[in-house]
């Protein structure tokens, strides 16, 4: 395992990802953190366009990065997150592979 | 002579056509003939290369930064990708506290999401617009926003360009009730495409809104002071209206030169007409400033010239001194 990556275990599950997505995301959007659900669509349900949609990735690095070394989203997969859930899925399967 | 309040700007070296020989050559012009301090974000060998004698004047820093944004990258994702990039590195600096403004002249697109990126956007603001001064004779500059930002906006979004518009207007030009006027295909309402009818609704409960206005009503006293629109049709607008200048100076000195009685004439009017034309002129006047992110970052176009930079500067430490970004944190917060 490189030095510069690892994780710390068992730091975030995926219910404090969701969290930490739906506050950040809900600061981004100025809206409720109430109407964010897993199943929302950033386009459809939450009127996130690509730029929101970066702007959350950036502080999810920030936010996930300062616990886990090395964490990052991979730009050429953001076009497959089109729900808060998947967003969830993704980020617990590369806190996986980043461990 | 260094005053107290001396601001410093950070400078994107690399971005512009003419970058780095002019952008440089204007960043040593602005510490030597305003009061400004300058951190110049690039390579620092094709920095150096363009300072005279290789030697740095003094309130002159290079921050060496590797990468480069080229005008055809692709904004956002440039600015995640390129994180030791000029621009980025520049917006990261006003985030951090170590310069006040920047400038850049390079892709428009990756100035305003590195600002946004960088310094983050202020509460009640979706997205950033680009607000530039149109001037207008014997009066004061009109405020043109967005001229190229946002350009599929929201029309909730052109409320909040209209609040910002006001505020630039009120801080930087001292327009006690700014009127605002949507920027459509006629004035009468009902003019105007869907976005246009939409935010006409949403803008009647804003004040000082006078409705529609025509792109005829630019550089006119009387109808408006801010124009709102997208940064689509502020683009155009606003670039239709450069060339119309450029276009209109070459037949005024073609004239001039056309016959021995108009270069006659010439020696008397010509002088009168430089002097006048100066106000129409993009590298004198500065450049645009992008409001809505939490910072003062002023967009220099992209044929930028050394004195450009100077001007932008000016602009910058304007913007700085007057608080424009403290004044549309308290309005326009409090308004969304």
């Amino acid at each position: 395992m490189p030095a510069e990556t690892h994780v710390e275990r068992g730091a975030f599950g995926p219910d404090d990802v969701f969290a930490i997505i739906r506050e950040r995301l809900a600061e981004i959007l100025e809206i409720d953190e109430d109407t964010i659900r897993r199943e929302s669509s950033f386009a459809d349900d939450l009127g996130a366009d690509s730029l929101a949609l970066i702007e959350l990735v950036e502080v999810l690095e920030e936010d996930i990065g300062e616990r886990t070394v090395g964490f990052s989203f991979d730009d050429e997969d953001l076009a497959e997150l089109h729900t808060v859930g998947d967003a969830v899925d993704y980020v617990m399967a590369r806190l996986g592979t980043t461990g | 002579m260094v005053s107290a309040d001396r601001i410093t700007v950070a400078i994107d070296a690399m971005g512009g056509d003419h970058a780095p020989a002019e952008i440089v050559a204007g960043a040593l012009a602005t510490a030597a003939e305003i009061d400004v301090a300058v951190r110049l974000y690039g390579r620092v060998e094709d920095i150096m290369a363009h300072v005279p004698g290789g030697t740095l004047p003094a309130g002159v820093e290079v921050v060496d930064c590797r990468e480069v944004i080229a005008m055809d990258d692709e904004p956002a994702a440039a600015v995640r990708r390129m994180k030791d990039a000029s621009v980025v590195r520049a917006a990261q600096a006003v985030r951090d506290g170590e310069a006040e403004a920047m400038i850049s002249a390079g892709n428009t697109g990756a100035a305003m999401a590195a600002a946004l990126l960088r310094m983050g956007r202020i509460r009640g603001i979706s997205r950033p617009a680009i607000a530039v001064p149109v001037p207008v004779p014997g009066s004061h500059p009109q405020i043109l926003i967005d001229a190229g930002a946002t350009v599929d906006a929201a029309p909730e979004w052109l409320v909040q360009f209209a609040r910002m518009g006001r505020v630039y207007a009120r801080v930087r030009f001292g327009i006690d009730e700014p009127a605002i006027g949507l920027l459509s295909n006629g004035e009468e309402e009902g003019k105007g495409d869907t976005l246009r009818k939409t935010v006409f609704e949403l803008l009647r409960k804003e004040p000082g809104f006078v409705g529609n206005v025509e792109g005829s009503d630019l550089m006119r006293p009387g109808r408006a002071d801010v124009f709102v629109t997208d940064g689509f049709t502020g683009n155009i607008a606003l670039k239709s209206i450069e060339s119309a200048l450029r276009s209109l100076a070459t037949l005024v000195f073609t004239t001039l030169d056309s016959t021995e009685e108009a270069r006659e004439a010439s020696t008397v009017i010509l002088p009168l007409l430089l002097d006048a034309a100066q106000a129409y002129d993009p590298d004198l006047t500065g450049g645009a400033v992008l409001l809505g992110v939490k910072g003062v970052c002023v967009i220099s176009h992209g044929s930028s010239t050394a004195p450009a930079v100077v001007s932008a500067a000016r602009v910058a430490r304007e913007c700085v001194t007057a608080g424009v970004v403290q004044q549309l944190r308290e309005t326009v917060t409090d308004a969304g």
